[in-house]
């Protein structure tokens, strides 16, 4: 009824948080994204699997400017993204990035690693910006190694710390590039754990990985890539059900049957 | 006529009169290199055609003698009106001579830093300079502290060039007192001595630096 998608709350949450159009790039000669168009709502969960090379990592670096990109346009609530350098900043500090590499400054302390933001960009003071920094080493379980240097932590744990480091900034979409490849087998449980609580406080995710299982349990849509484009954009139930493509069967038949 | 141990003895006290220049010339010349060179790779590493100059000039310092540095700057600056003192011309020439091989050692020290860290610095919405003093500067200082340690060892021993500006240094001051005694062999033994206590102390205090910077956080 118009009367009630007119409502301002319901318009609020109809704006997506992101949004893709007609995304293209390329690396010199090489296109590795091809008209990607994709929305994602507040709150809600998105994988985004596939082979590798099919350019799933590209994009998710694509939505906070990591990545340039030749055509298209990238929407972050509304602000353009690789327009000029303001509104990419702007933008980009809606995100919070965690990487398959953790990537923690490796000559900072747990705590420095989650403060340095939150005191350079927010510009809190020390105190408050522990604070911050604890309650969210708190969340991912590992409060007791903030004195820790990320060397003498497991890979496991550096991630959870890497994803606490990125939540101090309070994004509003989170993004993961491959969180769990990283690791050795039995340390996947404990960052999928943390990632599985993060989504039921409401984050909007955008989750690149192969973890099909923790797909099934926490995404709301999966977006399957193939050589640069987006062949499948279903919700979770549909995606695992039903998926179309030929390409996403011939995947998930794959991945399954280990 | 043989090593006159007394002699040598007596020649201490005027070579190390001269210590404070030295290590004046030396601290100065380390710093201003260090600052310039750290410059000059920021802006070479920044690109574009004052990239390409700053490349050119680091090229040009590093193929040129240190003599004609200070020779050019002491005798040709003042036909420009530009009149410098002997000592600050001394440390202007090493300053700039070593930024020029200092740049290619923080080149290198920069290129040995993954490329997450700088994602991942982008990724926090860190400014470009809070993410060179924060994340890239100190993880540098530490992939080539041995090799900065060298260079500020070569800077003291480089600072008897300053005698050909009559820069009362040590090595000048012993060869001011061989002239005066045509004997060389004690004041030159005693400032070479003097040279090395000097350079095993920067060497030692930079190994001790060098094992706190690694000792935090080893990757």
């Amino acid at each position: 009824m118009l009367a009630e998608t007119s409502h301002p709350v319901a318009a609020v949450q109809l704006i997506p948080h992101v949004r893709i159009d007609g995304l293209n790039k390329w690396f010199a000669a090489l296109q590795v994204l091809k008209n990607i168009d994709l929305s994602v709502r507040p709150g809600v969960r998105i994988v985004v699997c596939g082979p590798s090379g099919s350019g799933k990592s590209t994009l998710i670096r694509c939505i906070n400017g990591l990545e340039p990109f030749q055509k298209g346009t990238i929407q972050l609530d509304g602000i353009a993204l690789g327009r000029n350098a303001r509104d990419t900043a702007t933008a980009r500090r809606l995100t919070g990035m965690v990487f398959q590499s953790f990537n923690l400054f490796p000559h900072l302390t747990v705590l420095a690693n989650c403060t340095l933001a939150l005191r350079r960009v927010l510009l809190k003071p020390a105190r408050e910006a522990e604070e911050i920094a604890m309650q969210h080493l708190t969340a991912v379980r590992i409060p007791e190694k903030a004195q820790a240097f990320p060397a003498q932590l497991s890979g496991g744990q550096q991630q959870r710390v890497a994803i606490a480091r990125a939540l101090c900034l309070n994004p509003r979409i989170m993004l993961f590039d491959e969180p769990t490849s990283a690791l050795d087998p039995e340390m996947i449980k404990e960052v999928l754990d943390v990632m599985i609580a993060l989504a039921g406080s409401g984050v909007t995710m955008v989750c690149v990985t192969h973890e099909m299982g923790f797909a099934r349990e926490v995404a709301d849509e999966i977006v399957f890539m193939d050589e640069g484009r987006i062949v499948e954009h279903a919700s979770s139930r549909d995606f695992f059900s039903r998926a179309a493509h030929p390409r996403a069967r011939l995947f998930l038949d794959t991945i399954l049957s280990h | 006529m043989g090593f006159d141990f007394d002699f040598a003895l007596s020649t201490i006290p005027t070579i190390i009169g001269a210590i404070g220049t030295t290590l004046l010339a030396t601290v100065l010349s380390c710093l201003g290199a260090s600052v310039l060179g750290f410059t000059f790779e920021m802006i070479r590493r920044g690109g574009g055609a004052t990239g390409l100059a700053v490349r050119f000039l680091i090229d040009f310092i590093r193929s040129t003698p240190v003599l004609a540095w200070l020779y050019f700057l002491y005798f040709v600056l003042p036909f420009y009106g530009i009149r410098l003192g002997a000592v600050t011309v001394g440390i202007l020439g090493l300053s700039l001579y070593y930024s020029g091989y200092l740049a290619e050692v923080f080149k290198a020290g920069i290129d040995a830093i993954p490329k997450g860290q700088q994602e991942a610095a982008r990724a926090l919405s860190l400014t470009r300079r809070d993410t060179v003093v924060f994340v890239i500067a100190p993880q540098m200082l530490r992939n080539i502290a041995a090799p900065l340690g060298n260079y500020l060892v070569s800077i003291l021993k480089a600072t008897p060039y300053l005698a050909i500006l009559a820069v009362p240094e040590m090595l000048g001051r012993a060869f001011d007192i061989a002239s005066e005694t045509y004997r060389y062999a004690e004041p030159l033994t005693v400032a070479g001595i003097l040279f090395l206590a000097l350079a095993l102390l920067i060497s030692y205090g930079v190994k001790r630096i060098e094992q706190r910077l690694l000792a935090a956080g080893r990757r």
